[in-house]
């Protein structure tokens, strides 16, 4: 075959999404991305709305496509465009180590990391690396009060560039850091001016990978009281007990089928009763995946943690529904 | 499922080994095609390529034409025999000649053109019709690459087909799929409605019937005549590859284990089930293709095998041997003689089936 050096046959593409308002420093980000010496080539997935021109060999001018699938789950849309430019691109693999989308400023980030999920094709081939929202320092604050969407933004992010700090006291930035907290504690802030941000902090971050999941969350259970609301908020619990595989599987289920539209995202480890092995568990909305991602180390608290990310978090329900998921 | 079973490495010879030229051509085999005359074959590739080659020819002198600066997405053969026509995702619609000199008919810049179609005109339509898809628009030209119209859809074109006669030209995209008259003065297309994403499409061959492809594992119908619709589903994964057999009884699909086919005869599908051939062994067929003059369907699988069925008997002949990637282009000259086949890995095979 062609160039030893691309990735094998079988290998799953990484892909990184970008998202944030206009004007938030997305393409800066993106073309700071693009042209620093890594040695590695991008195929680039833009809107026709993008702001600044993008400089890169591949790049794939599409019109947003979002569709609801056909099955039943009123939350369950799709990124059609996604899918067939996934397929094109796997036509000339060869020429690129991995993809990244550029979202149009309003979009949910919803349907694209559910593309992820629910194309076999899609799946095959590729692997969602992380969703990294910019956000500008100065006018965040007025986006979170005017649009569902800008909370979406944060709720989904993985990694958060809160950008132009350049343009704010450092008191306002301590606030906004702090409202970008109170949606998602989990996601990783990195303040910068002109989106300066060290490649290898957006990129390659398996934010989707089961066997990660959990892993950057330094602040795991300082958890602070969320009011119930229609506001984006974020909440995790831990148990002691070993956990019932039947009696969880019930439960998340209902509950995903039932609050899935609130619930943007949800992410567990779990010990399982009579199993040696960690069990890792993640959703949006109400589409879900969970795998063994091998053993528990020696001496580690086996204990069960699961974070959720949405609205209308009822956090005494959602106690009690996960402690009685502990086996008997 | 009925059909012979298939049990490499002991089973019976493959066909290739006797009758085939095989390529490593290094690139993605996006499709497969051969002219008007079908003396010449092309293989589209994923590195910009179009490979050229007469499969009479013994020697089997293989050409490369540069077609795009980019992936070729689509390859149809052009009106008139000796050449080809293509659309890339550099954002053009060319035309390649037997002696591999490209010319661009148009240009897009940055979007894809994800689908080409050409009727060569006779039967119900005068002069010969040429069209691509980009996004939204469906354009259709004339013999000389003139424009002659510009279609447009409420969403993407997903699949891009002519009729038999080539008096239509029929667009696959969300919620359903939109017919034309290629020569009506007035665009008043005719919806056909059903929603989701419609991601292939095919028409039958004697304009019953036109049938999609869907996201969701399934194909939609709509019996042209009366607008009932037909849902045919069971699939394990998505069909890519559908093809109706040459006196349109049969649709040929592929995304199950086995070739699926439909009737269309005696009613159509409406209740019954197909018929499963080349199944059972749990990999999923990924591209079919009928036979022009016979009721037989060639079929490419993920693991690289290729067969050919016969559908009365269920009889199957095997023709490539699993291990070749898996298969992504799949197609017949005019005259049912020769099948050139392709992989995802760019194994190419011509397979020659002419009586000895």
């Amino acid at each position: 075959m062609a160039d030893p050096t691309a990735p094998a046959a079988g290998e799953q593409i990484p892909v990184t999404v970008l998202t944030g308002y206009l004007g938030a420093g997305k393409t800066t980000l993106l073309n700071r991305i693009l042209t620093e010496q890594h040695g590695r080539k991008y195929a680039v997935v833009i809107n026709e709305f993008g702001e600044l021109g993008v400089d890169n060999d591949l790049v794939v001018d599409s019109d947003e496509e979002v569709f609801e699938m056909n099955n039943g789950c009123i939350c369950c849309t799709v990124r059609g465009d996604l899918i067939r430019i996934v397929g094109g691109l796997m036509k000339r693999r060869d020429k690129f180590d991995g993809i990244i989308i550029e979202t149009t400023g309003l979009a949910n980030p919803a349907p694209v990391a559910q593309t992820f999920f629910v194309d076999d094709g899609v799946k095959a081939k590729t692997r969602l690396d992380a969703i990294v929202t910019v956000v500008d320092a100065k006018h965040l604050p007025a986006r979170l009060d005017d649009s569902h969407e800008a909370q979406d933004q944060i709720a989904f992010a993985d990694v958060i560039v809160l950008n132009k700090t350049d343009l704010v006291t450092p008191e306002e930035l301590e606030e906004v850091e702090r409202r970008i907290r109170a949606i998602n504690r989990f996601a990783t802030i990195h303040r910068t001016q002109r989106a300066a941000v060290p490649i290898d902090q957006v990129l390659d971050r398996g934010a989707f990978d089961l066997s990660r999941i959990l892993a950057m969350q330094p602040d795991f259970l300082t958890d602070d009281e969320h009011e119930h609301n229609d506001d984006v908020g974020s909440m995790s619990f831990e148990v002691e007990r070993p956990i019932d595989p039947e009696k969880f599987n019930a439960w998340i289920g209902g509950l995903l089928a039932d609050k899935g539209q609130d619930l943007l995202r949800t992410k567990g480890i779990l010990a399982y009763a009579n199993d040696n092995r960690r069990f890792a568990f993640q959703a949006v909305h109400m589409i879900a995946d969970g795998d063994f991602i091998g053993p528990w180390k020696d001496g580690d608290p086996r204990r069960s943690k699961i974070v959720f990310i949405g609205r209308n978090l009822n956090r005494p329900q959602l106690r009690r529904g996960f402690e009685a998921c502990q086996a008997d | 499922m009925s059909g012979a079973s298939l049990s490499p490495p002991k089973g019976p010879a493959f066909l290739v080994e006797t009758r085939g030229v095989t390529r490593d051509l290094g690139a993605f085999v996006v499709a497969a095609a051969f002219d008007r005359s079908g003396d010449l074959a092309a293989f589209a590739l994923g590195d910009g390529t179009l490979r050229l080659v007469e499969p009479a020819a013994s020697s089997g002198a293989w050409r490369s034409a540069e077609a795009h600066d980019g992936a070729v997405l689509s390859l149809c053969p052009d009106h008139a025999p000796g050449r080809f026509l293509t659309g890339g995702d550099d954002g053009q619609f060319r035309r390649v000649r037997a002696d591999g000199v490209a010319a661009t008919l148009d240009k897009f810049g940055m979007k894809w053109v994800e689908h080409v179609a050409c009727h060569a005109g006779g039967g119900g339509a005068d002069k010969p019709v040429l069209a691509c898809s980009v996004g939204k628009h469906v354009h259709l030209y004339d013999a000389e690459g003139g424009k002659l119209k510009t279609l447009e859809h409420p969403s993407t074109v997903t699949g891009l087909v002519f009729d038999a006669k080539g008096k239509r030209v029929a667009a696959s995209h969300y919620n359903g799929a939109t017919l034309w008259f290629v020569a009506a003065k007035t665009d008043s297309p005719r919806r056909l409605e059903w929603k989701g994403s419609h991601t292939g499409i095919a028409i039958h061959p004697a304009g019953d019937a036109v049938v999609t492809a869907m996201q969701e594992n399934a194909l939609h119908g709509w019996r042209l005549a009366d607008g009932q619709h037909m849902r045919m589903s069971g699939y394990p994964s998505k069909t890519e590859s559908m093809a109706f057999t040459r006196g349109g009884k049969w649709l040929a699909t592929s995304g199950a284990d086995a070739m699926v086919l439909w009737p269309f005869f005696g009613g159509g599908p409406m209740g019954k089930a197909p018929t499963e051939l080349a199944g059972g062994d749990g990999v999923v067929c990924t591209r079919v293709a009928a036979h022009p003059q016979q009721e037989m369907v060639a079929g490419g699988f993920q693991d690289g095998l290729v067969v050919l069925a016969e559908i009365g008997s269920s009889r199957i002949l095997p023709v490539v041997p699993p291990g070749n990637g898996p298969v992504t282009a799949l197609a017949w000259d005019r005259t049912g003689t020769v099948l050139a086949v392709g992989t995802e890995t760019g194994y190419a095979a011509l397979i020659d089936f002419a009586k000895r």
